[in-house]
């Protein structure tokens, strides 16, 4: 059986096809606004082509995301959260939370009952758009997303931004460039703000599992974030390869299973 | 490489009316911005060149980047101007300028020149700040409010949209206007809500009601010429007994071209803008150079 998981973010969209339980093909692109929907049915064909099947090859194919209603040929959306305990418990059989770091929400969704369900966590207004921060001022730095990630990760000393707001952080990074400060030392002062506000809603709720937390989206690749996250919080999170199709095979395997 | 829709595109220009060989007097004024960087230089009184880029990460290369852009086309060098003054958020940057002076007032001084001397509110619209500037029968700036700290980042704010959006920034406030009626605003407190409530208005049930994508614009430019009027509302009246004169109004800075914000304003202050043969944002690098 082949299915499809398509995740329509804010800023991207993820596409993956599962032929027999297994991944045989992804693929992602930007949203944009009012071609979002063209977008996501163009990606779905892009995919198609790369795995050499044809429409009526797909049994099923699922949306989420928060566009997800945008995908006019979907079978049935789901949310987020559940899209996400889903794949966090293929990723990692044992899991017992996931954390999903997207450009514009956070969430953390403890997978001990109903599936994860129950009480998921998200980002407080403030900390909106965490991903966003690091792709502007990776415009604004001319570095790559990959260029950030590769950055050392250095809390002690050096420079700092601040930690509550994206808005008052870019005003703080834009201070630190205006007095000549260079500019992987920028980026770490952005990584450390986005690490603080990300343990924070980890601690949101309840005192967060030491393992079996399973860290997908498209911040989850960004290796500096990552790495800070682990050393803040003490707890060695599973990030698997192609982390910001999370929410797509999730999706994927949803409809499988209906 | 993906296109970039969110840079607007840099430009430099000379006056060929205006020999500088022949000037007496050859001033420069420099403002480098948080998003833009522009330099004017002023030639016995008459602008000769003016240059606008992006000011990127490297605010001491911009400061000699926007210099070069005039200088090397007109074959002239930094000893050839007498003085140079430097404004704006990276003004420390500018190694090369004699003097230092304040944003507020080398804008006013710089729309006085552009607008005409009669002019009486300015409202400077930048990438980070919003400044309402207001001016009396003489030159000295009288009143002035800024943005409050959550209306931060108005200019910039409209960079990511068109990035997320993936619509050229350039078109942006034209197609805000091709919408019939403005929508209800979106979030008018910060952009960090505005911005994904914007993107969410895309969902099909926003389609159902028979919006469009100019509809979802011109929702997403109320908010922020709401905040901008926020500011301008702040500033001491220019007639006690009635708030609503306005005197005449002039608008610079980079959202000065975005046609759905002015228009906006335009229509919230019953009054319509005058209209400069300059970019609007030269305004503060022109305003330097005069008063360097």
């Amino acid at each position: 059986m082949i299915t499809c998981g398509i995740d329509v973010g804010l800023e991207n969209i993820k596409v993956l096809l599962l032929k027999d339980d297994q991944i045989s093909a992804r693929a992602c692109g930007r949203s944009g606004g009012a071609g979002r929907s063209a977008a996501a049915k163009a990606l779905w064909n892009d995919v198609l082509k790369s795995a050499e099947l044809s429409a009526s090859d797909v049994s099923k194919t699922v949306a989420t995301g928060r566009g997800r209603k945008d995908v006019t040929f979907a079978d049935f959306c789901v949310t987020e959260p559940i899209a996400d305990a889903k794949a966090a418990l293929r990723i990692y059989p044992k899991a017992v939370s996931v954390m999903d770091i997207g450009a514009d929400q956070v969430r953390v969704i403890p997978l001990s009952e109903k599936n994860g369900t129950s009480q998921p966590a998200f980002n407080q207004k403030c900390s909106a758009g965490l991903g966003t921060l690091l792709r502007y001022m990776s415009m604004r730095l001319e570095m790559t997303l990959d260029d950030i990630g590769a950055c050392a990760h250095n809390p002690a000393g050096g420079v700092t931004v601040n930690d509550g707001c994206i808005v008052f952080a870019e005003l703080d990074a834009l201070e630190l460039l205006n007095q000549n400060t260079g500019r992987e030392d920028v980026a770490c002062a952005i990584i450390e703000a986005v690490v603080v506000r990300l343990n924070a809603i980890l601690h949101d709720k309840t005192a967060p599992p030491k393992e079996g937390v399973v860290l997908i989206g498209g911040v989850a690749k960004n290796a500096a974030v990552v790495s800070g996250l682990k050393t803040r919080s003490g707890i060695d999170f599973i990030v698997p390869n192609h982390a910001e199709y999370g929410g797509a095979l999730g999706a994927a395997l949803l409809a499988a299973e209906n | 490489m993906a296109q970039e829709y969110w840079k607007w595109p840099e430009s430099d220009r000379l006056s060929e009316d205006v020999d500088w060989r022949k000037a007496k007097k050859i001033v420069a004024g420099v403002d480098i911005g948080t998003t833009g960087s522009q330099a004017a230089v002023f030639c016995d009184g008459a602008l000769y060149g003016s240059a606008n880029i992006s000011t990127g990460y490297d605010f001491k290369a911009a400061a000699d980047c926007v210099m070069s852009r005039i200088l090397e086309p007109a074959g002239m060098s930094l000893n050839d101007i007498e003085s140079i003054a430097a404004t704006g958020f990276g003004a420390g940057n500018v190694s090369y300028a004699s003097k230092a002076l304040d944003e507020v007032r080398c804008v006013a001084k710089g729309a006085r020149f552009m607008f005409g001397p009669n002019v009486t509110t300015v409202v400077d619209l930048g990438g980070q700040t919003t400044k309402a500037i207001r001016l009396y029968d003489w030159d000295r700036v009288r009143d002035f409010t800024f943005n409050d700290k959550c209306a931060t980042g108005m200019g910039r704010n409209i960079e990511l949209m068109a990035d997320i959006l993936q619509i050229p920034i350039t078109e942006i406030g034209e197609k805000s206007l091709m919408a019939e009626k403005d929508p209800e605003p979106v979030s008018t407190t910060c952009y960090s809500f505005a911005n994904p409530e914007t993107v969410g208005l895309f969902t099909q049930g926003f389609k159902e009601e028979h919006y469009s994508e100019n509809d979802v614009l011109a929702s997403y430019i109320f908010a922020v010429s709401w905040r901008i009027l926020g500011t301008i509302g702040k500033l001491q009246p220019l007639d006690p007994g009635d708030f609503t004169v306005y005197g005449e109004l002039a608008f610079t800075g980079g959202l000065a071209k975005n046609i759905g914000i002015t228009k906006r304003l335009e229509r919230e202050l019953y009054k319509t803008a005058l209209t400069s043969e300059y970019d609007p944002q030269l305004a503060g690098a022109i305003g330097a150079a005069l008063l360097a």
